[in-house]
Parts: C-alpha cells; structure tokens; sequence
C-alpha cells in the first residue's frame, strides 16, 4: 500500500493533506526558508499518532512533529521534504490532580491556566502562549516573561510520554540518577515524539503589581535591570523595549500610549502584600539611582499586551523579520545592548530591542524584505555579529526559541568539537536512522538554497 | 492569485485559535493563516470555503492583516449561493419561494427549509415622513416576523412614526465573495433619505457602517428612548461577530444594564455561534462542530436565556435548545406592562 493510503486509513480520508495544500505546512513562524512537505498528517488521538509514527519508521521515512507551527527558530520547516506529524488535535486535559495536570502536547499553553482551577496557574508564558503548543515549548524549552522567577518549561515538566525510535512508548520522570527526562525538554523533537506530558501548576500569588518606568537610555535600563536584582529582588517578570520597538509597536493594534523614550521597563512583582510593598519601595530607590521615572498608565493590561504582541506587530512596518533568543549575563545588558545599535549602523538594518531583561534574554528584531534576498543577506549577518558579541561576553546563542535551522552554525561556536561530537553520539543513539527531525539543532545537512548556506555556512 | 494584502501577514499564528473552523478541525487548511499562505502560493485550497466569515482573526491579528478583503477575492460563489443571495434581496418573495418550497424538488431549498421551518410573511408597514426607518434585515423579516412587530410596537409606544424597509444589505454577498454585488446592495442603502436608518439585525448594522451608510444599530437607538421600563430575566448575551468588529455588544449590555436585566456572562460571548451566515447549509459538519462548541460555551454560563441581536445566529442556537431574544422582543415585553 501506498503511504499516503495507509496514513489515510489510520488517521481518516480528511487528516491526509497531500497536494498543493500539503504547502500550507511548508514553514512555521520562521519565513526565510520555504519548506516542502511530502505529506501532512494530523492524527487525531494518542493510538492514532502512534500507529502513524510506527509506519512512518518502519518504512524509514524521514518525519517532523509539528505543533501550531509557531517556531521562530524553522525548527519545524521540512527543508528536506519530510512528512509532517501534525499533533495539534492531541489536545485535550488528561488529568489533574493537585499542582499537576496531564494533558496532550497539541494544547495551546494558554488552555493549560484557562483549565487549571483560579487558584493555581501555568507559568511559563511565551509571548505566543495564546497559540503555541505545549509540546513545541517543551521541545524548544520556551521562556517567557515569568521565566526570571519561575524558569523556563524545563522548570515545569514532571513527566512526558514519548515514542522512541524503536517505536516503543515510554513513560519518563526524573530520578535522582542518570534521569532520561531532562534531555527531551529543547530536544526540538530530534531525539522522540512527545504524546502527553504532565505539567506543574504553581500557586497563583495573593498579589501581583506591575511598574511601568522610563528611561532616556537603554544603557540606564540595563544597569536599573542589574540594580534590581543587587539589591535582593528577584521580579516575576521584568522586560524591556528599546525606542525603536515601541515605535513599532505605537503604531499597530497593540498601541498602548507609550511615550517615545530611550527604554521603558515592564516589571511584575508578586507575593503577599507585604512583601510586595517591600519589594517595590526597593525597586523605586533603583529607578531613581539610575535616571529613571515612574510611568503611571490607565491599563496596565495594554502594556503587557503591547509588550506580547511585540514581535508580530513588526508585520506593520515590514513582512518578514529575523528575531533571535541569545542570552548574555545581566550585567552584560548594557554594554551588549550599544553594541547591537552600533552594529545596525554598521549593516544599515533597523534593529528593535524588546526581551527579557531580568534573564538577559535578548530579542533583537531585524526587519527585512522578503522579497530581496540582499536585504535578508544583510539582516543574517547583522545577526551573526550579535550572536558573536553575546557569546564574547559569556552569552549563549539561544536562550528559548531554539537552534532549528536558524542558528545551527552557533553550535559549532558556542560548543566546540569536543561537546558537538558527544551531542551528535547522543542524537545517533536515539534515532540511528535520522528520521526524526533532520538538519535541526545539531544541522548536518548540505545547504541547497542560497539561504540555507547563509545561515548554516560562515563565510 | 495573489491579492497584494497577504504579504503583510507575519505567519505568526496569533489567528489561529482565534478561528472557529481552526478550533475545530486544528488544521492549517482551515485556519486564516493557511488561507492567507494559500493565497500567496497559489494554492486553489479548499479553506477558502470553509471560512465562517467570521473576523475574529482580524482582532486577533498583530500586524493588522485585511484578511476580510483577502478571502471575498478568492472566495467564488457557488451557483447554489449566488441564487440563495439574490432570494435574499428581495425577502418577499424569497418568503413566496420557500413556502412554495415544500412541493419544489431543490436540495438547497431543502436545506434552508429544515432550518427555517416556518418561513413568514416580511411586515410591510410604512407611515407618512417617518422618525425611524426599520431595517429587519433580510433573515430577520422571514424568520422573525415577530421581532419586528415587537421592535415596531416599542418605538410607536414612544410616539415615534416609523416605515420599515425589507430587504438585503450584501454581508451574505460579500462573504462568499460577491464584493461587487454586495457594493451595490450596502450602497441603496447610503441613499436612504428622511428619518433615521435603524437597523434590527446587529451583522447588517456592522457591515452598512463599515461601508459608510448612516445607520444605528437598534441597540444604540433604543438606549436615547429607555425610562423606568424594568425587565426580570437572568439572561447571557452572545456577540454577533461583525457587531463585536465594531463595539456593538457595549450598547447591548447598556441597554440591558438599564433595564435591571441579571446578567451573566458566557465564556468568549463573541465566539462564532456556528451559523457562518449560510455557512451551516453548506459545511454542515464543521458548522455542527463549532455549534456545540459554543453550546458548551453557554451551557456553563448557567441560563438557558440568551440575547442575540441577528438572525442567523438566533436561527443556530435555538436549534441547540437555548431559548433565544432579541433586545426588540425584551422592550415589547415593557410596553405591554405599562399598558395593564
């Protein structure tokens, strides 16, 4: 039998796009490289979605899961004409019981607070949580903004259920030795098939303010950043955006009124009541220390909104942008963040800064036109540049979003032989054959585009 | 096939549990940002006619996509729907042709009759230099004849001189795609001289705005009227979802603020209600699917009374059991009192 006729018969005539519809799944939220799926397949439950992978390794043929299809990295992209396994409709709330609720890996991550009882929430909050998948966070270990109190997805998971290469369902939790779990949390679905996961609910505290302040300078939201946290307060979330994102931003359905300076900071504090009123009294003794003011706002929802919906309101002022994740030690945050402004002058890119400030998460947005490929030539190498910078000051390449094929060669730099030679061993014994997810996170794949050789090859 | 909107679309996937058919189906073929893709490569795909029409994608979007002006550029009209929407222009006689219908042998006039099982005769009623002109809308003066008597009845309690005007304002036309048709329709609608344009059916009042004709929805004409009317119900109110486009739900629940209504809220009250304009004749699984949906939706608000200010809508949620109004038939309630 035919595989599209087999898959047919597991999953139901309807949930096999092939065609010129199977296009549709040709990239996720990374635009520069267009895919070309030889199939989708969208089970429609757990039994379903293992028969499906069954097939699909004993006839050899290389796969990606897929979630919403919202990766910034293209670490779902099928460069090499894989079938896709679409899990999104293995959605549904297994269990919960306590602080833990199972549920399947295509539910967004917004569903697991909405069905989680109003005392307990989800913290992990990716600014695409309304859609993304909770198996998708888990295989990019996403962030978000509670990330500096909470930790990332990483923090949240306590057990997963996968399909292994050999086609065996296994169920993983950590133990106090050699522990499988941990190495599937940002594996981008190269090592196994996350089939259901169960989750950590943590207690919704008794008070929870923001604080909004302006800064002239990025530089004095930065050193505000270390300040905050030198004098003993660890926020719930703190992020920045620079002049040029909140101009993106002012001007698109997010607009919240905030007014055109240097850097505003977005910081959450939560906790009993007391604490809370300690923390900010501290908070307000950093500001004025390092130059900046108090911004009172009539919505405060606005502004976390305009800080969430960031990334894509970049589609006001241009279609296609590159973002990257890389990390770099807070103290760092100043001095990296003057770097990236000089090097868009450099590579005459528009650079928006909006991240994570209190784990020094950066996101530098570089616009590009999509339709010129020297204006994405000229955006990748703007983001060469500041990969190397945030790796020269103690950084690494990615701190949410994932390698997939956008930052492979970081690998190699941020690595070494050595280390990429015993993450190759290990990828090589879950998944001897390469059929899952091929060319992501530790590459290996020829460039056969002018793109791909861009982004996988150092001049 | 491009139609030189689409590009502006970021492919961040923000839309997508926006969409009711995405909800439902959680595939990329029936969500705005398949659409959108299929759009921009040539993709003939078969989400073009799944699409309930509803715009929440819009809201949900980031980066401000027209995906409304998109999809009625690609979307082609069936025969089956052409016909259906030229009936719909004239309520009159499409209210002739369905209760001939039971003898006719069309599958389609099947179909709208298993929904629309008692037809009715759209009121006529005209007075000399009217205050108010009453737009019903064409569902509406078929399918709920009463409710217009019973907006009619409010306003002339209020001493108003009012004219009611049948007929179509093309969002039905526009939604599967007959842009021009529809133009033609809303614009007929832009020359409507000599009192004001009031509209019963909240979809038709968010589509004649949007088109630039001079029109309050029956909602925001009736707030300017209301007194001591008093109404006792425990109700949750479902937001049509072109009215949401444009606010509209803000003057309903004024309106039912005013009237001492308990209300209560249902979970997404502008979730799509299943109805899709016509949709449910022709994609009845998806329209069956999105329906129960938002059954659950209401169900959990705990009442079974639900406010709905257009037709369609009314038409599917009282096919799943809910006893539906309109704030029409909740004000006639108050004139009748007053009268005793």
């Amino acid at each position: 039998m035919r595989l599209e006729e087999h898959l047919r018969k597991i999953v139901g005539e309807p949930w096999v796009i092939s065609g010129k519809e199977r296009k549709l799944y040709a990239y996720d939220g990374f635009t520069a490289v267009e895919g070309d799926p030889e199939l989708v397949v969208l089970p429609g439950n757990e039994e379903e979605a293992v028969k499906v992978i069954r097939l699909l390794l004993e006839r050899g043929v290389k796969f990606i899961v897929r979630g919403s299809g919202t990766s910034l990295s293209g670490a779902t992209v099928p460069v090499g004409g894989e079938v896709i396994v679409g899990l999104s409709r293995l959605n549904r709330v297994y269990s919960l019981e306590g602080y833990e609720m199972e549920v399947g890996p295509g539910i967004a991550n917004v569903m697991v607070t909405k069905n989680a009882p109003p005392h307990l929430f989800y913290a992990p909050d990716p600014s695409s949580y309304v859609v993304s998948s909770i198996g998708g966070n888990i295989s990019h270990d996403s962030g978000g903004v509670h990330v500096v109190k909470y930790g990332t997805t990483f923090n949240s998971v306590i057990s997963l259920r996968v399909v292994l290469s050999n086609g065996e369902v296994e169920d993983l939790s950590y133990g106090p030795f050699l522990s499988a779990l941990p190495i599937f949390v940002g594996s981008e679905g190269t090592l196994g098939i996350i089939l259901r996961v169960r989750l950590r609910l943590y207690p919704r505290p008794k008070t929870r303010r923001s604080l909004f302040a302006v800064f002239p300078d990025v530089r004095s939201a930065g050193e505000a950043v270390v300040g905050i946290f030198k004098r003993g307060v660890i926020p719930s979330a703190l992020e920045m955006m620079d002049r040029n994102s909140i101009k993106v931003v002012e001007m698109s359905r997010y607009r919240a009124g905030i007014p055109d300076v240097g850097a505003l900071l977005l910081i959450e504090l939560d906790g009993d009541e007391e604490e809370v009123e300690e923390q900010e009294e501290i908070v307000n003794g950093v500001l004025t220390d390092t130059g900046g003011a108090r911004l009172s706002v009539a919505d405060e929802g606005k502004v976390w909104n305009a800080r969430k919906g960031a990334f894509p309101a970049m589609g006001v002022i241009s279609p296609a942008y590159l973002t990257l994740d890389c990390n770099v030690p807070r103290r760092a945050l100043p001095e990296v963040l003057e770097e990236v402004s000089r090097i868009a002058k450099r590579r005459g890119v528009f650079i928006a800064n909006v991240f994570h400030a209190g784990d020094g998460n950066l996101h530098p947005l570089i616009p590009y036109d999509p339709s010129s490929p020297e204006s994405l030539f000229r955006a990748i190498q703007a983001s060469n540049e500041i990969v190397k910078e945030a790796l020269r000051v103690g950084g690494v390449p990615s701190g949410e979003h994932g390698i997939g094929i956008e930052k492979v060669k970081f690998m190699g730099l941020y690595h070494g032989e050595a280390e990429m030679r015993v993450m190759r061993r290990i990828k090589d014994s879950f998944d001897p054959r390469g059929l899952m997810n091929p060319c992501k996170l530790l590459g290996g794949c020829e460039p056969k585009t002018e793109v791909t050789r861009w982004l996988w090859e150092w001049d | 096939m491009g139609v030189g909107l689409e590009d502006s679309c970021v492919h961040c996937g923000f839309c997508l549990e926006a969409c009711p058919t995405y909800v439902v189906t959680r595939s990329e073929v029936h969500s705005p940002r398949g659409r959108i893709t299929a759009v921009k490569l040539d993709v003939d795909s078969q989400g073009f006619d799944t699409c309930m029409f509803c715009r929440r994608c819009e809201l949900a979007c980031p980066s401000g996509v027209e995906y409304a002006r998109i999809i009625t550029k690609v979307r082609r009209a069936t025969p089956e729907k052409i016909l259906m929407n030229s009936l719909l222009e004239r309520p009159r006689l499409a209210w002739r042709v369905l209760k001939a219908g039971k003898s006719l042998n069309s599958g389609l006039i099947q179909r709208v009759r298993l929904s629309l099982r008692d037809p009715q005769e759209p009121l006529e009623y005209r007075e000399e230099s009217p205050e108010v002109i009453l737009f019903p809308g064409c569902l509406t003066s078929l399918a709920y004849r009463r409710t217009v008597e019973n907006a009619l009845k409010f306003l002339k309690a209020k001493g108003l001189r009012v004219s009611v005007l049948n007929g179509c304002c093309g969002l039905a036309h526009r939604s599967e795609g007959q842009v021009e048709r529809a133009q033609e329709l809303v614009r007929r609608l832009t020359n409507v001289k000599g009192g004001t344009l009031v509209s019963l059916s909240s979809n038709c009042t968010a589509h004649m705005r949007e088109s630039g004709v001079q029109v309050l929805d029956f909602s925001e004409y009736v707030l300017g009227l209301l007194g001591q009317e008093r109404v006792e119900l425990s109700l949750t109110v479902h937001d049509p979802c072109h009215a949401n486009m444009i606010g509209l739900g803000k003057a309903t629940r004024e309106v039912l603020r005013k009237l001492g209504v308990n209300l209560v809220e249902m979970e997404e009250p502008s979730f799509e209600c299943g109805a899709g304009g016509g949709y449910f004749l022709f994609h009845p699984q998806i329209a069956e699917n999105v329906m129960e949906l938002k059954a659950e939706k209401i169900r959990r608000s705990g009442t079974n009374l639900v406010v709905s200010t257009n037709p369609s809508c009314s038409l599917v949620l009282s096919f799943k059991g809910f006893q539906v109004v309109h704030l029409a038939d909740l004000l006639a309630q108050t004139v009748t009192k007053s009268l005793e």
